[in-house]
């Protein structure tokens, strides 16, 4: 089959649209015709190059006015970041802190980190984030009457709340 | 014992094993942690003595700790095209590791279950690879990687947003799982829209693992988690675990309708996909991919008896372009390499059938 756009390479690219509710529109296209009509990704995209592409959706505003605001640390500046839609360094996260907040709420759903930390307990809000978790955890196995991993729970948070005990 | 790329080339990754949970539709299961040194900028921000000092550390770290032991590590930077193709090929290394520029380089542990990327996107980037439905243990493998690696190296981390990571997608856990699906049955019947729209709901992504657009080529899925923050590790495994058996039951309940229904058909199919894999002089890798699947159901089915799955697996990757470059001892032109595909795949089969 050939490419229903320019009709001259062969068809690569299989959309099935969704318009309205119902609605399907079934487009073949060629690879260079499905990115220029903005289809498809350049080829072979990996998870993170779609995260990437997402992530600049996501991370970029337009129709604000982009702060000059610069990283002490590694000199990249927000509007550089907006670009690349990667950090230079650990620093740039408290360097751009609030311009990047909202949007990482939007993609995460969050902005507390509730998982492991170095060192195993760590300390500070992890620590008490992990807590939280674990506690979260705890009951629900206690709600599905699962005791032996509730005992691991409690032995978990034990440990974070009396490091040292064992 | 020192292995040698040569070596991995002939041998097989544990994660083609054909075995492990739900195997039937679960090829394989992946973790992956990104981690950052805290004392170096990341990738974009880095020197060139920045990269090699820091692979120096991290290498150092890596063998202290005997974490990738027995141990292999490849400079992909002098690394050939070729062999850097075959570590992607092999689902080692991301495509974006190797086509990148600078010093950098992978850590490989026995039997390819372990492997750490070197000056990636991350300054490390530590994936567990596993066959069938794994991916609790893949997570703990990697966190014991890690936690051994931290011993040596201070990671960046901040108290609110976790492990810091050059993208902000990944902050938080750093922790990507995926798991690899064969979804022919959904796929034949039009059912598979209906698993994406359900798998979206749980914020899991899947895409075509080989292949683009919505056909992927030989219906093979991978679904992985969205968000790395906000979430326990266990949490972001449980997700994902916990979705897995009614995908794998629908797609099992899919093979058995068409078999019971149109059981003619499906035989045919599968036997006609047999015997051009058998026969043909000259086939392309999209046209191997999409004849394996079709192999890969009709033995799950017991249609055709004989190929075992760790079989399929290993074609799938064998047959791929650096692998066959690498057997050929040379470069090909497409062309060639669709020929030695040919012929690789007449030689495994005939010698199966000799057995």
């Amino acid at each position: 089959m050939d490419c229903e756009n320019c009709g001259k390479a062969p068809a690569k690219v299989h959309m099935t649209e969704i318009v309205n509710a119902n609605e399907k529109i079934v487009r073949h296209l060629c690879q260079e015709c499905a990115e220029k009509l903005g289809y498809a990704v350049k080829q072979h995209h990996s998870i993170s190059e779609l995260l990437a592409g997402l992530t600049q959706g996501l991370l970029s505003s337009r129709h604000e006015d982009v702060p000059d605001v610069k990283c002490p640390s590694c000199g990249l500046t927000f509007a550089q970041f907006q670009t690349t839609g990667r950090f230079g360094c650990a620093q740039d996260y408290e360097a751009f802190g609030e311009l990047i907040r909202p949007r990482i709420e939007r993609f995460h759903d969050a902005t507390q980190h509730v998982g492991k930390v170095p060192g195993g307990n760590g300390s500070g809000l992890a620590r008490a984030g992990r807590l939280r978790a674990l506690r979260a955890q705890l009951s629900d196995a206690v709600e599905h009457e699962a005791y032996e991993r509730a005992a691991g729970i409690r032995d978990e948070i034990r440990s974070i709340e009396e490091p040292g005990r064992d | 014992m020192m292995m040698t790329l040569d070596d991995l080339a002939r041998q097989t990754g544990a994660w083609l094993g054909g075995s492990g949970p739900l195997s039937e539709v679960v090829i394989s299961s992946r973790a992956r942690l990104a981690r950052n040194v805290a004392s170096f900028n990341f990738a974009t921000r880095m020197t060139p003595e920045d990269k090699t000092d820091l692979e120096r550390h991290a290498r150092a770290a890596i063998e202290a700790e005997g974490v990738a032991a027995p141990g292999l590590y490849v400079d992909l930077f002098g690394a050939s095209p070729v062999d850097r193709k075959l570590l992607v090929e092999r689902h080692l290394i991301s495509r974006e590791h190797e086509e990148a520029t600078g010093q950098r380089g992978v850590a490989i542990g026995a039997d390819e279950r372990v492997s750490i990327m070197v000056n990636e996107e991350d300054h490390l980037r530590i994936q567990a690879l596993l066959a069938g439905l794994a991916v609790g243990e893949a997570w703990r493998r990697v966190d014991e990687v890690d936690t051994a690696l931290e011993r040596r190296l201070d990671f960046a981390f901040d108290p609110a947003y976790g492990y810091l990571t050059a993208c902000p997608t990944n902050i938080g856990t750093g922790l990507r799982v995926s798991v690899m699906l064969h979804l022919p049955a959904l796929a034949i019947t039009r059912q598979i829209e209906k698993v994406f729209q359900a798998v979206a709901r749980l914020n899991l992504a899947v895409r075509g693992f080989y292949g683009e657009g919505t056909e992927a080529t030989g219906h093979f899925y991978q679904v992985s988690n969205q968000s790395s923050l906000g979430k326990t590790e266990e949490e972001i495994v449980r997700n994902i675990e916990a979705v897995m058996p009614q995908i794998v039951e629908h797609e099992l309940g899919a093979r058995e309708a068409l078999l019971s229904k149109e059981r003619l058909r499906l035989e045919d199919r599968t036997w006609r996909a047999y015997g051009m894999l058998r026969h043909a002089r000259t086939v392309s890798s999209d046209e191997t991919l999409a004849l394996l699947s079709a192999v890969r159901m009709g033995v799950q089915l017991g249609v055709l008896t004989g190929v075992p799955l760790k079989t399929v697996n290993e074609l799938m990757v064998f047959t791929q372009p650096a692998h066959l470059q690498k057997k050929e001892g040379r470069d090909l032109s497409p062309a060639e390499r669709d020929a030695a595909r040919g012929a690789y795949l007449r030689a495994r089969l005939a010698e199966l059938e000799s057995n």
